[in-house]
């Protein structure tokens, strides 16, 4: 036994040590490394019926993968144009979204973070409150505000804004919305607990030196709440990517979210490796661009999750 | 000082935005459950109705869901609980060097896209299925197995994450002196550490409760032959929505809110008694004549969870009673009287109209009609664009307008203008 493994038995005991070693063995080879390896797998596989499996066809091809750049052998194309444009419009308005949630969340942590009194457990209970309510719940809320007959509609073309309701499902204007709207809290949450422990002496030093509020900002709080703001970015970009609710329930008929291809090809295609491919493909490029920005701000990756 | 104040009013009005972003969609929601029309919607208000609540509790997709959600969500908080509690005491003994990556590790899934972890469970525990030579029926397929299983992975990590917390604050000497005491290993652990944990392993258990009950994204892979009350939510309104729906959000906002208060109001209580306590004299708290402050005294979350209880009786109270049948009727009597003026506003148009083609064939007899199939349709020619312009007039001017000039700007272009001076 090597002396690490003696020192952790002696120090937990057998039966103690042995079952938590059990558990996050469980968890981290069990459930998160061994799957996740298994799906990559998987996707250089062909799409066989299960007899088949383990049989001679089934050997390592990289055809999912070039059906994702070339489209299907013998297409009209040179390339999978429809696939290729969802999968570049759900990082474009996955980068939009999260800058729109710290655009409209920044000010609110701060003020939160800086502001003492009573009003502040009330605004926290009501940020809290409407996360504890379905996603789903959530998505239905604005398809009911903004759909052809809904309240935003009515109250435009009561007011006279617009003459005839404007479609904002069919524009997108909804799944935006309700994509940010899906993930404030996981940016309001990282950026607050940031600015909370940040001296207020500091910000009164630079007011006294003569500051102006934009530089205080820019040169005080934001250098400070930076692994904050990296953090909630993070989050709500990987979120936002993955998100599957509410394109499905406030996408427009005529656009889908790279996630959509995906539970297409599980649930309708029934091709599994093929749709396992197209997670590999989100899950990598999602992650090489996090690292991409985090080195960009010079962030660490331990600083997330705080 | 001007600037001061226009910052605060500027503040104000954005948090008033902003609030209004977050909660105005439920506040929405929650109305459109208490009006009659069959699609769910807030204006224009018809019937005060509690027929949504009934149709709701009807449903037998719904209850199956809510049965199959507390199910998995009790699996869930019991295995991510146990492994989140495991993860954080490895990562405060494990050797330095590994630490980074571990804690890389075990919060990655946090990151990773839900809809991943929902296939590369289905996709690896399928595989194992066929390793051990189990048929596509074992339990390893189950979808409350799958479910669990892929909800845990990363519903341990915010567990870890609580627990961790915690933990810092946590003095190993306990667990030292408890075994130089002579408590084993699992006396110590459970006398011990696990009474200090107690809070944090509580909020873990909520949170991970919570976040199952709502989770789709890795569900909606996994599920199999247990929908949770989430998928079929997300059936429901993506193939036709309904206000039952909004009557089941109206439910879980108002539970929520209860939670909230109730939690909050404990919190102000336990302050508030223990800042009594420290006011209190000696003698006071020996002889007994302390007096712990009252529920209500001074404690907004209490009164307002008070008010919010009588609310609900009262709310209760009325839909045992209340019937909307009369003013469903009224709403559909004005609907028809409605339609039926409207009918009756076409038939007159149309017979106007139908007189006054009349009076101009008679009139001018010879030329050929514009459009002959205008009487025929259906509608009566209202659709029509002549309709709104009225035929007669346009042909009589049209004549006219040729003399004038065959320019837009009548003459005033034309070299004679400029020049007859």
């Amino acid at each position: 036994m090597p002396r690490f493994l003696r020192e952790f038995f002696n120090r937990n005991g057998v039966g103690m040590g042995s079952l938590m070693l059990g558990l996050v063995l469980f968890w981290t080879v069990g459930l998160i490394i061994l799957p996740q390896l298994s799906m990559l797998d998987f996707s250089f596989r062909p799409n066989l019926p299960p007899p088949e499996i383990g049989g001679p066809k089934d050997v390592y091809t990289v055809e999912n993968y070039k059906y994702l750049i070339f489209g299907p052998e013998g297409g009209s194309q040179d390339y999978n144009a429809v696939d290729l444009r969802v999968f570049y419009r759900t990082l474009i308005a996955a980068v939009f979204v999260t800058l729109f949630n710290l655009v409209l969340c920044y000010p609110i942590a701060y003020y939160l973070a800086q502001t003492k009194g009573n009003h502040i457990r009330i605004f926290a209970l009501m940020l809290i409150i409407p996360y504890w309510i379905n996603e789903i719940l959530r998505a239905f809320a604005l398809r009911i505000i903004f759909g052809e007959t809904g309240v935003l509609n009515n109250a435009l073309v009561g007011l006279g804004i617009f003459d005839t309701p404007f479609d904002f499902i069919r524009n997108d204007i909804a799944l935006y919305a309700g994509l940010g709207y899906a993930y404030i809290l996981l940016m309001i949450f990282p950026i607050y607990n940031v600015i909370e422990s940040l001296d207020r002496n500091q910000i009164e030093a630079a007011r006294d030196m003569g500051a102006s509020w934009t530089k205080i900002h820019r040169r005080v709080v934001i250098p400070y709440a930076k692994p904050g703001i990296s953090s909630g970015c993070t989050m709500v970009f990987m979120l936002s990517a993955g998100a599957l609710a509410a394109p499905q329930i406030l996408g427009g008929p005529s656009s889908l979210w790279f996630t959509q291809l995906i539970y297409q090809q599980f649930n309708d295609n029934s091709d599994w490796p093929q749709g396992a491919a197209y997670a590999v493909v989100l899950l990598v490029t999602c992650i090489l661009l996090v690292l991409a920005v985090m080195r960009l701000f010079k962030v660490n990756m331990g600083d997330i999750g705080k | 000082m001007k600037s001061f104040s226009f910052m605060r009013v500027s503040i104000w009005v954005y948090l008033a935005i902003f609030f209004a972003y977050l909660l105005g969609p439920l506040v929405i929601m929650s109305i459109t459950a208490f009006n009659s029309p069959e699609f769910p919607r807030a204006t224009p208000w018809e019937c005060l109705t509690f027929e949504w609540f009934a149709a709701l509790f009807q449903d037998e997709r719904i209850l199956n869901g809510i049965k199959n959600s507390i199910l998995v969500g009790a699996g869930t908080v019991v295995l991510s609980v146990a492994m989140g509690l495991a993860g954080a005491l490895m990562l405060t003994q494990i050797w330095p060097k590994l630490r980074a990556t571990y804690y890389t590790i075990i919060i990655a899934p946090i990151l990773i896209p839900g809809v991943v972890i929902g296939i590369s469970t289905l996709v690896f525990w399928d595989r194992i299925n066929r390793m051990v030579g189990l048929g596509a029926d074992s339990f390893l397929s189950n979808g409350l197995f799958l479910t669990v299983i892929g909800q845990s992975t990363f519903i341990a990590s915010y567990c870890m994450l609580v627990l961790v917390a915690r933990l810092q604050r946590y003095d190993t000497a306990l667990t030292e002196a408890a075994l130089d005491l002579g408590a084993t290993h699992a006396q110590a652990f459970r006398k011990v550490l696990l009474p200090f944990m107690k809070p944090a392993i509580a909020s873990a258990a909520v949170l991970a409760f919570l976040a199952s009950f709502e989770n789709y994204n890795t569900t909606t892979f996994t599920f199999g032959e247990y929908p949770t009350l989430t998928i079929e939510l997300a059936q429901k309104v993506r193939y036709g929505i309904t206000p039952a729906i909004s009557a089941l959000a109206f439910i879980i906002v108002v539970l929520t809110v209860f939670a909230a208060l109730f939690n909050e109001a404990n919190i102000r209580r336990k302050d508030l008694v223990a800042a009594a306590r420290k006011d209190a004299t000696v003698e006071e708290l020996e002889s007994g004549k302390f007096r712990v402050p009252g529920f209500l005294s001074s404690n907004w979350a209490a009164v307002a969870l008070v008010v919010m209880a009588c609310a609900t009786v009262v709310v209760v109270g009325t839909a045992t009673v209340y019937s909307p049948a009369q003013c469903i009727a009224n709403v559909q009597e004005q609907k028809r009287i409605e339609t039926e003026l409207r009918i009756q506003e076409l038939r007159q148009r149309r017979a106007e109209e139908a007189a006054r083609k009349a009076a101009e064939e008679a009139e001018t007899a010879p030329k050929p009609q514009a459009a002959p199939s205008d009487n025929n349709s259906g509608f009566g020619g209202v659709f029509s664009p002549n309709t709104l312009t009225g035929e007669g007039e346009e042909e009589s001017k049209a004549p006219e307008a040729e003399d004038n000039s065959n320019s837009g700007f009548g003459n005033v272009f034309a070299p004679s203008t400029l020049s007859g001076d």
